[in-house]
């Protein structure tokens, strides 16, 4: 397999449909029309008088939409989710076969309620019987009318996943009017469920049946019907009693109707005690009532508005892509057309408003209304006996009562649900408003999965625990309530508990929402405790969540009682330096990364102490990936200090560089261009102090030599600094003049440190290298003037001509670009404390996935920084100081709190996702690196790209000082080497992911870092004992070897030079690219690989024309053949072996893959 | 793919051009052989004493691993060598920096190369080119081993240790052939500039200079700031007339529709790679 043959990046090809003929048509032009042109219309097209029609288009797309871009943009979106016309007739004419099957049902004989003999074919009830017993008769009768409801009556019904809701109803002798009395009217309804089910499976007519419920709510089971055949919609056959049947005002929030006598099965000791109001079993029953009511409510109001229906595809698209639209407690398609009704009749939006509009002002209202604290109500004027909004908000979280008065609409959700809808929101809105986010792209296409979303994970397994905790936590009345579903029941206190213990840690407390169980006809409705596991989000406040102390009142307050009750035995009094004794808690941490994970041990500590959920059943999903980016053997740091060792060190040189006397001229910055300076190494630099007798000297410096007989000794990084001087006269005006100075400098830099603070200096013609604290810095002095000086050449006439070259870029890029971006990402750092984390573990992850020399790590930085500065549609930062906008004194205060990705982990995830995600070939990546650029600056970067986009590199990425060439990838990666990437990172990020969120998978999540290596024509195996990075491999080698350096002692200054920057793998490297670059790739993990991995190149093996310049370790070709040649294959075998002799152990040639 | 299935076992093999091809191996028990290609020099303008035509074997595809020395020894066999020249594409001579010390000459790159085998007498040409395709040439024997992998990169390490003392030294010696030049070159300004002033009865003797000799701010960037200037227009009003506001409005209209057209294009495109589907 060559290189070429990977797929072309394809996003989401596998969900081929049908009815798309002509989208598919079009898909198969060939690659070369995916790459946009600038557009070029003719003179008369351009200056031709407009149509008033078409000014008014024009116009409107300006005004109402930043472009024309967006308006089309939404257009073609909602034709995506729209229902096609043919899918439409499947649907009716289903419907209409189930409709005539169903007015066909037959009436049995009246039994008792609880026997269920007469249900025959292996049918099973859709109910939990918990408590068994019930009183009442049933039978089954044809049903008194059978409606289509929801969502595709009015026309709101989207792709994918098509469900078409039909309303069945129980004829009205079946029921009584006591039913509504524990659990009659349900268990009814449920046989009558499963009684349908009974006379459709003995149809051809129907394809499966399977049973659900409807929004996690077990009282009310659903029939999912689909027809013969593999078919994309399905029809939810729901049971209602009769409009009316029930009077709303027994069905009150504030009454009781399931009876503890009944529920417990036991006499209740105090007759006298008045029975616990069961809301939430109430608005079950309540919500049977009313699914024609409300189509008729909506219906009036969709006519009324023409972009009613678009407007709420839009909405349901949006939270469908944060994963709120399903399950107990969601914000679904149904609250979203409600919503968008209240915002209709209450005139908060026109009639006329475009979907957009809608959407945007929708947005706006629940960014900015907050429904735990003022519920909202569609009643105009409801009768006396309908509950006020006080007696709604005393027994639920939300409140948005429907158009009767009588129900709460959002009774199951909890309030972190809702507030996490508002968090959307509000930054949806945010986003909208800022232009030089896409916003259609970040709001309506991103799916924002709780694991990419939230900085910190864990999940509750073992849900049967739970049932403990509800009786820990004294909950009987409300499991009454929910009908013993522990789940629901334990939740919100769950919520509340660590919401109380998080405080000030966290900024938003999120949780996976119950998803709605499905299962057969034929099989028992699922236990609770079978359910997948709950996930809980945390979005972290980055100042406060690692503190390790939490500091609680005085000990005399009156709240410290409540204090000591929430941490238990943890609290303790302690004195504090301002003379204060308060009650405090403390965490243990040693380091960063122990700091990282000081939630978990509050989490397991308050669940544990007060829900009685040990620490084993909560998964707590963070920091796993660190383990690939620890530094050292048996100390757990994942480097965080160590680079802030290294730092330290700089600073320190830099400043005794600038308080060197007796330069002849002054030195003017002192720069550092190291990823170590910029805490983005992946493994820094560690102190060493070396063994001497494992080396060889030389002859005159003493300098330490590695010993050929020996391991490779262990690599020690030269960390580059760039050191400018004075501009002075006395600059020759030459290049080799310069370079020849440059090399006094530091010869004469070297003889000041050494006599002046005793380091150990080694000057060479392009750098200085000075050891010490146990670290090598490699000190450049740099010109500024000679970039300059390169370029310029004479033309013939005289002329003073500035002309770009290689050797200009490439000191431009060693002594400005790159000292510049150490400092901003080093700004950006100190802004966001896990930024150099993530760049670690992605640049961990391109290593290990052989792509270190496509992607240089300062790409690699500048990526990462990209998923920090513009994290939309993720948790944005805040930029306090808008250049764009004059920024007055009382408007400084953000609106959202600062932080992009505040674990290392989720920085990775959406690393991957960039990656495979981004639409490189048509558009640039602009990092907007200290903000310098503005919304025109974006448009600008964005034309001057669309405009030479052929002569532009593949990966495109513009920064504030690099606006149209994208210096950092100039060279790499070619096109096939990306896509190559952008396939893999999707594949990790899929394994990461489903690894993560699944605790039944086996928890080997470095497994995304392993590359497979059969996808390579030969391997190199390298002798491990002259690997010098060996232990920063992945997976750990068992064998270590001796490096020459000590452990455990002080680390010196002075001493002798040590063995800098020396790594065969780095040589063999480059000597093979060199000799074979242009027959063959050469892939290698930088951090402990000991394999190369070689591909050749497609054309490679065509028989060439001899040719004096084509010739490169080829021969003659074939027999007889005596005009063309082909590479020497065996020869350059031998030449991989002979090139690396002593350090490859053999060369593997994967010939089953390729033939010569 | 062993080469040596040639049935021309004895004889040299000869290609197209005139080239012939001889095998090389790294060591005597090596499995593989690389063929290299040798002619004599030949080239229709340009002979340079340093390649003279007679006595230069031109040879093509020499592995990385071959220095110059090696090389010299490798064709001894075939006469005396005077010298070698190795680089990375065929071409013509070009001095190699030899002014500059060891110290301050860029590392080369250590791919195959061409190389230019100047022999005292004309018949090793010959000689070499009767060579047999069958009996390889060695890079490597006892009694000369040539260094490769980590040996030679150890090697490398350990030239790369610069003194200071000699660095210094390379550094001054080039430094006072510098400023002599400068010295020269400031001398021979100042006496031009003599020649050109007035002599005593008022003439001036103007003197075709040096091609490219003139004073030295005339540089492109200061021309086109010069260009930039003239062509500043003086202040005038933009929408002052009737015509004016109308070609405005008509421009605005253009640009919107432009606009309108790459908008279309981008969703057409996007639309094309599926780019709507929010699932």
């Amino acid at each position: 397999m060559k290189v070429t043959d990977e797929e072309p990046m394809e996003q989401s090809d596998s969900h081929g449909e049908g009815d798309e003929g002509p989208t598919r048509a079009k898909r198969c032009k060939p690659d070369g029309d995916r790459i946009l042109r600038p557009v070029k219309l003719s003179r008369d097209d351009l200056y031709k008088p407009p149509t008033v029609e078409e000014l008014n288009q024009l116009k409107e797309a300006e005004s109402l939409f930043h472009c024309n871009l967006l308006k089309m943009q939404m257009e073609e979106l909602l034709k995506e989710v729209a229902i096609s016309e043919h899918r439409k007739q499947q649907i009716d004419s289903f419907i209409q076969s189930v409709t005539e099957l169903l007015q066909k049902l037959p009436q049995t004989p009246h039994v008792e309620l609880s026997d269920l003999s007469w249900l025959t074919g292996g049918v099973k009830v859709p109910f939990l019987l918990v408590p068994k017993v019930t009183k009442g008769k049933f039978y089954m009768a044809p049903p008194t009318s059978v409606t289509v409801i929801g969502s595709y009556p009015l026309g709101t019904c989207t792709k994918p996943g098509i469900s078409v809701d039909v309303a069945v109803t129980i004829p009205a002798g079946v029921l009584q009017a006591k039913d509504a009395v524990n659990q009659s009217y349900p268990r009814k309804r449920a046989l009558y469920l499963a009684g349908l089910a009974q006379h459709l499976g003995s149809s051809t007519a129907i394809g499966t049946m399977r049973y659900s419920c409807l929004h996690g709510n077990r009282l009310r089971p659903v029939l999912l019907l689909t027809p013969p055949g593999s078919s994309s919609f399905t029809l939810r056959v729901h049971v209602c009693p009769p409009p009316g049947y029930f009077k709303p005002v027994r069905l009150r929030p504030d009454k009781n109707n399931i009876r503890t006598e009944w529920y417990t099965g036991l006499r209740r000791p105090q007759p006298d005690m008045t029975e616990p109001p069961t809301p939430h079993y109430n608005s079950s029953v309540l919500g049977d009532m009313l699914p024609m009511a409300h189509l008729q409510f909506l219906k009036a109001v969709s006519s009324q508005c023409s972009a009613f229906a678009h407007g709420v595809a839009l909405l349901k698209v949006w939270l469908r892509q944060r994963e709120l639209d399903k399950g107990a407690g969601c914000f679904g398609g149904f609250l979203g057309s409600m919503l968008l009704a209240y915002l209709l009749t209450s005139r908060r939006v026109s009639n006329h408003m475009t979907p957009y509009q809608l959407l945007r002002n929708t947005l706006h209202f629940l960014a900015s209304n907050d429904l735990t604290e003022n519920g909202i109500t569609l009643a105009k004027d409801p009768d006396s006996t309908a509950p006020s909004l006080a007696e709604f908000h005393n027994v639920f979280q939300v409140v948005f009562v429907d158009p009767s008065g009588h129900l709460n609409m959002c009774a199951d959700m909890t309030a972190c649900t809702y507030k996490q809808v508002q968090h959307e929101a509000a930054l949806s809105v945010q986003f909208w408003d800022d232009p030089t986010v896409d916003g259609f792209h970040a709001l309506l296409m991103t799916p924002k999965p709780m694991i990419r979303t939230s900085d910190h994970v864990f999940q509750l397994c073992e849900l049967g625990k739970l049932q403990a905790t509800c009786k820990n936590l004294n909950l009987l009345s409300e499991l009454m309530d929910r009908s013993g579903n522990y789940i629901l029941t334990a939740l919100p206190f769950i919520l509340s508990l660590l919401q109380r213990g998080l405080g000030q840690r966290i900024r938003l407390l999120t949780h996976s929402l119950t998803p709605d169980p499905e299962w057969p006809v034929e099989c028992d409705a699922p236990q609770h405790k079978d359910q997948p596991p709950v996930s809980f989000g945390l979005l972290l406040n980055p100042d406060q969540a690692a503190t390790l102390l939490e500091r609680g009142p005085p000990a005399d307050s009156s709240k410290a009682l409540e204090f000591r009750q929430l941490w238990g035995s943890r609290s303790e009094l302690r004195r504090f330096q301002d003379g204060s004794i308060t009650e405090a808690v403390v965490w243990e941490a040693e380091n960063t990364q122990q700091k990282r994970l000081i939630l978990r041990q509050i989490i397991t500590h308050l669940l544990q102490l007060h829900a009685g959920i040990p620490e084993s059943s909560v998964r707590y999903i963070a920091a796993i990936l660190d383990d690939v980016i620890k530094v050292g053997q048996e100390e757990c740091s994942t480097g965080e200090e160590e680079s802030l060792t290294v730092v330290q060190s700089y600073d320190d040189l830099s400043r005794k560089l600038w308080g060197l006397e007796g330069l002849p001229l002054s030195i003017t910055s002192v720069q550092g261009a190291h990823p170590a300076l910029r805490y983005t190494q992946v493994f820094p630099p560690i102190p060493v102090r070396l063994d001497y007798t494992f080396f060889d000297r030389h002859p005159v410096t003493r300098a330490l030599i590695p010993n050929e007989d020996k391991p490779c000794p262990m690599y020690i990084t030269p960390i580059k600094v760039i050191c400018h001087m004075e501009g002075s006269g006395k600059w020759p005006h030459d290049k080799a003049a310069i370079r020849h100075i440059k090399a006094a400098f530091h010869i004469t830099l070297g003889q000041l440190l050494a006599e002046k603070y005793q380091y150990t200096c080694q000057p060479s013609a392009t750098h200085l290298d000075v050891w010490k604290d146990g670290l090598v810095f490699r000190i450049q002095v740099a010109y500024h003037r000679e970039p300059q000086i390169l370029k310029e050449c004479l033309s013939p006439e005289g002329l003073l001509l500035l002309r770009d070259n290689e050797e200009a870029q490439a000191l431009e890029m060693a002594t400005i670009h790159q000292p510049v971006l150490t400092s901003t990402l080093h700004g950006l750092q100190q802004l966001h404390p896990c930024f150099g984390a993530v760049c670690r573990l992605a640049k961990r992850w391109l290593g290990a996935q052989l792509f270190h020399d496509d992607i240089s790590e300062d790409t690699a930085d500048l990526l990462v920084a990209f998923i920090f500065l513009q994290p939309a549609p993720f948790t944005p930062q805040v930029c306090p100081f808008t250049p764009a906008e004059p920024v007055l004194p009382h408007t400084i205060s953000p609106r959202v709190t600062p932080s992009p990705p505040g674990s290392s982990q989720v920085g990775f995830l959406r690393f991957l996702r960039l990656l495979s995600c981004f639409d490189w070939s048509n558009n640039p990546l602009v990092v907007n690196l200290n903000n310098q650029l503005t919304a025109s600056d974006y448009t600008e970067i964005k034309n001057d790209f669309m405009a030479s986009r052929e002569r532009l590199p593949v990966m495109f990425i513009a920064t504030p000082k690099d606006r149209k060439l994208s210096l950092w990838t100039k060279q790499a990666p070619s096109i096939q080497i990306l896509q190559r990437i952008v396939i893999v990172a999707a594949q990790s990020l899929k394994v990461l992911e489903a690894q993560l969120m699944d605790p039944s998978q086996m928890q080997d999540v470095k497994v995304i870092m392993r590359p497979p290596l059969d996808a390579y024509d030969v391997l190199i195996h390298l002798n491990h004992k002259q690997v010098p990075t060996l232990k920063q491999a992945v997976d750990r080698p068992r064998v270590i070897y001796g490096q020459g350096v000590l452990r455990d002692m002080a680390i010196k200054t002075g001493g002798a030079l040590p063995v800098i920057g020396f790594n065969p793998v780095t040589c063999y490297l480059a000597e093979l690219r060199d000799a074979f670059g242009d027959l063959a790739l050469f892939f290698c993990d930088p951090y402990g690989g000991t394999v190369i991995a070689v591909l050749w190149k497609p054309k490679a093996f065509n028989p060439v024309p001899f040719k004096t310049g084509q010739i490169v370790a080829r021969h003659l070709g074939g027999t007889g053949d005596r005009t063309h040649t082909v590479p020497n294959v065996e020869a350059i075998l031998e030449d991989f072996r002979v090139m690396g002799h002593g350090l490859v152990k053999s060369v593997e040639p994967m010939t089953e893959r390729w033939v010569v | 793919m062993a080469p040596s299935k040639t049935k021309h076992a004895e004889k040299a093999c000869v290609i197209s051009e005139g080239f012939t091809v001889l095998s090389l191996k790294f060591k005597a028990d090596s499995d593989s052989q690389h063929n290299i290609f040798v002619k004599e020099h030949l080239v229709r303008a340009g002979q340079t004493p340093q390649r003279p035509l007679d006595t230069t074997l031109f040879v093509l595809n020499i592995p990385p691993y071959c220095s110059e020395g090696t090389l010299k020894e490798i064709f001894s066999q075939f006469g005396p060598v005077k010298s070698v020249e190795l680089r990375e594409k065929p071409g013509s001579f070009e001095p190699s920096e030899s002014k500059l010390s060891k110290y301050f000459t860029p590392a080369q790159k250590q791919g195959f190369r061409v190389g230019y085998i100047v022999f005292t007498n004309s018949h090793s040409i010959t000689k070499a080119k009767l060579h047999p395709l069958n009996v390889p040439l060695l890079v490597s024997t006892e009694q000369r081993p040539v260094l490769t992998g980590l040996n030679k990169w150890i090697n490398q390490y350990k030239q790369s240790i610069t003194e200071p003392d000699k660095l210094q030294k390379a550094v001054d010696a080039f430094m006072q052939d510098y400023d002599k030049e400068k010295e020269q070159e400031a001398e021979r300004q100042k006496e031009e500039a003599e020649k050109q002033q007035e002599d005593e009865e008022g003439w001036t003797k103007v003197i075709r200079g040096k091609r490219g000799a003139k004073a030295r701010p005339h540089t492109e960037v200061a021309n086109k700031r010069v260009l930039q200037k003239e062509s500043r227009k003086s202040k005038e009003l933009i929408n002052f007339y009737t015509w004016q506001q109308r070609n405005t409005q008509k421009e605005y209209i253009a640009e919107l529709r432009k606009k309108f057209e790459e908008d279309k294009q981008r969703i057409a495109l996007l639309r094309v790679q599926r780019k709507f589907r929010p699932y």
